[in-house]
């Protein structure tokens, strides 16, 4: 095989375009975790929702896709705001086998709405730069791939921004930081656990639009890997942790696909899990998790 | 409420759900006295190969009505007919899910028979279920031959409507033998023993490595000047080959041979050609001739091959072409659109299970297996070695004459349209080297 610069450039490329899917999930699952303390195993349902809104209105505005990001995320805050507030508060703190359950529960019911409205068949979309690629140095990139990486950054500075320089995104923190010192000092943490669910199932909906527009295929089962994904990498990363679901994601993408690349397809998974163990050797708390006293 | 009491709620409630589902799990009467067939279809109705699920099930419910219609199946031992009924086994694209199902279907639904299966790897996880319950199968998938040939377990009740991959692989080789490379070889004016160069991009599952084994064996076998330079495996339900067609790419092969299910077909054409800018031949196998498939490949589909026996929209000249075309207009008039290849084996599998239960005169499970091992019927829309569908004795195979079509854009409806190239008797075109292609090395 004739392994040039180009060539590598070209799976570091597919390995970073995978990161940001696999970030913008990740960052959702975290935000969730680090606020509410929950496992929503269901977070990749979101990511599913994403694609099927997106498809949806692709079909009836004919809008260009990514425009349809102000469209899918915040039709996936609202719903990520019912489930909070239906399925979740009430249990919220009477176990982690509760939590389990729910979300296991809740990828049944959204996978067959879906198959309900939309028919299980696989489905995919077409982007209208879907045929331009630009040249960057020995590598020809996919349009498409570069936007997504640029919309993903576009992204997670928006929500940076957010959580640091609002008084709402510095509620999250605080309630992510000391839940019980949140509430003396007067925040809403029930309010800030509808709003946080919603934005984490905002970002995995961005997700599913990305996913969508960069042709890759969906059905309404496709959310449960990603899903498996996400939990890897926000342990990976560290629970919790933000900066951690970015290194993280961006780590499981580029692993992935140099494996693809070197031992075959079917060994992608494999070796993204054997990184989650050695780390977790290494470094139990993940990445950039603190250690507990 | 106090947790005790919600957790008396809780277990009252799973006590009574345990008593409705133990009323639900009855068994079902046998045919003789309910007084219709019971015919399983076990299908993919959700997960991962859906789509084809769906094909299947209709295309075995279109059977099963046109034969009610004329009366149903003969019975001797009833002195009448009798309609048939389908019972659905939805085996979730999953080993776990198909055993389920055949489990259902055997021991509570009492089915006379069963019919369908699709992945090598599902069926060969639901066999033993088969073979211990003694149920005749018409299995109109699984192409794998290591399902069809395993000896670990009794499959003296299961009969393979479909080539096996030693089949599908032998006719793809010698199509690609016989017609790619000397027209590449021409068009690039590359000497005649130049040895072509293909790539195997298959299914990590029995039936992947059953085709990759098949391919391997036959250029070995026949000494063909065909040298395979890369074998790469994926994941079943893979969506993303970008990583794995720039591995292949580096390899400079001249064609890609692909063996996937339709939704991981679609995106690796679509990823070949549109991201990797990688501008070779893609041959697929027969499971993939599916509307779907048209539908979804769009533009990327041009010039591409596929080795086939029953296509939507290449019906071949001859004697099944009046069968096809019916089937065809019947599927669309009942379900709106083109019925694969898959809905099409599963179709003639329910008027194979028809004819062996009125030759055996009876339901009676050993008697409708003898029935299956000496059957001899005449071919319907897919053409048969000989003319006749029969099952081999020594795996209970029946025996196909292969084809090959290529793709070429329809601008009518925007979809790329297959016509038969290959063998000579059936071809309505010749094969033809598309512009944009590039040969791996020159």
């Amino acid at each position: 095989m004739d392994v040039s610069i180009s060539i590598l450039s070209q799976v570091a490329f597919w390995g970073l375009y995978s990161g940001c899917i696999y970030i913008l999930l990740a960052t959702g699952l975290n935000l969730i975790f680090g606020v509410m303390k929950i496992v929503n195993f269901a977070h990749g349902e979101f990511l599913m929702l994403g694609t099927y809104i997106t498809f949806f209105l692709f079909v009836i505005t004919g809008f260009n896709p990514y425009v349809l990001l102000i469209g899918s995320v915040p039709v996936l805050i609202v719903a990520g705001v019912i489930v909070e507030r239906l399925c979740f508060r009430p249990i919220l703190g009477t176990g982690k086998l509760n939590e389990i359950f729910i979300s296991l529960g809740l990828i049944y019911i959204f996978q067959n709405m879906v198959a309900l409205i939309w028919t299980d068949e696989w489905r995919s979309m077409k982007s209208p730069f879907s045929d331009i690629t630009i040249a960057l140095g020995p590598v020809q990139l996919p349009l498409d791939y570069l936007i997504i990486i640029v919309v993903t950054a576009v992204i997670l500075v928006l929500l940076h921004f957010f959580l640091k320089r609002t008084p709402i995104g510095k509620a999250i923190r605080a309630t992510s930081q000391n839940r019980k010192g949140a509430m003396l000092m007067g925040i809403n943490v029930e309010k800030i656990n509808m709003l946080t669910f919603g934005i984490g199932a905002g970002l995995a909906g961005a997700a599913g639009t990305l996913w969508a527009v960069s042709g890759q295929v969906f059905n309404p089962y496709m959310g449960s890997i990603p899903a498996i994904k996400g939990f890897a990498i926000i342990i990976l990363g560290g629970l919790g942790s933000i900066p951690g679901a970015i290194v993280g994601g961006l780590a499981i993408g580029m692993v992935e696909n140099f494996t693809a690349f070197t031992l075959g397809g079917s060994w992608k998974d494999a070796v993204s899990f054997i990184l989650l163990i050695i780390i977790l050797v290494v470094k139990p708390t993940g990445l950039f998790g603190e250690d507990e006293e | 409420m106090k947790r005790e009491n919600i957790f008396s709620v809780f277990l009252a409630a799973c006590l009574v759900l345990l008593v409705l589902s133990t009323g639900c799990t009855d068994q079902q009467p046998p045919a003789a006295q309910s007084g219709e067939v019971k015919i399983g279809v076990i299908a993919s109705m959700t997960g991962a190969a859906s789509t084809t699920g769906k094909d299947i099930w209709q295309s075995a419910e279109l059977a099963a009505d046109e034969i009610n219609a004329k009366g149903g199946i003969k019975i001797n031992s009833l002195g009448k007919s009798v309609p048939i009924r389908l019972i659905q086994g939805d085996d979730e694209s999953t080993r776990e899910g198909g055993m389920k199902a055949v489990s259902k279907l055997i021991t509570q639904d009492n089915v006379d028979l069963l019919v369908g299966g699709y992945s090598s790897a599902v069926v060969s996880a639901h066999q033993s279920i088969v073979a211990e319950n003694k149920v005749p199968y018409i299995i109109s998938g699984a192409s794998s031959s290591s399902v069809s040939h395993r000896n670990d377990l009794d499959t003296s009740y299961m009969f393979f409507h479909r080539p096996n991959t030693d089949d599908s692989g032998e006719a793809s080789v010698l199509f690609i033998e016989e017609v790619v490379r000397p027209a590449v070889n021409a068009k690039f004016g590359f000497a005649a023993e130049r040895p072509f160069r293909v790539a195997v991009i298959y299914q990590d599952s029995p039936f992947g490595k059953g085709q990759l084994d098949a391919v391997k064996n036959v250029i070995k076998a026949r000494s063909l000047p065909i040298e395979v330079v890369a074998e790469e495996p994926f994941k079943m339900g893979e969506s993303d080959f970008r990583t794995v067609l720039t591995s292949v790419k580096a390899k400079n092969p001249d064609m890609i041979y692909s063996v996937t299910f339709l939704n991981e077909l679609v995106p690796l054409t679509q990823q070949a050609r549109r991201d990797v800018n990688f501008n070779t031949l893609i041959m697929a196998i027969e499971n993939n001739d599916d509307p779907d498939y048209y539908k979804g490949v769009g533009t990327y589909g041009e010039g591409m091959v596929m080795e086939s026996r029953f296509s939507p929209y290449a019906v071949p000249k001859g004697s099944t072409e009046v069968a096809t075309t019916q089937f065809l207009s019947n599927f669309d008039k009942k379900y709106g659109g083109f019925a694969g290849m898959m809905g099409a084996a599963t179709y003639e599998s329910i008027y194979i299970a028809k004819e062996a239960i009125e030759k055996a005169g009876t339901v009676e499970k050993a008697k409708v297996k003898d029935a299956l091992s000496n059957l001899a019927m005449p071919q319907m829309m897919e053409i048969m070695k000989g003319g006749t569908i029969q099952f081999s004795p020594d795996f209970r195979e029946s025996k196909f004459d292969l084809y090959v079509v290529q793709l070429s854009m329809d601008q009518a409806s925007g979809e790329p349209r297959p016509e038969i190239i290959w063998p000579e008797n059936l071809e309505a075109r010749a094969f033809v080297v598309p512009d944009w292609y590039t040969p791996g090395t020159s």
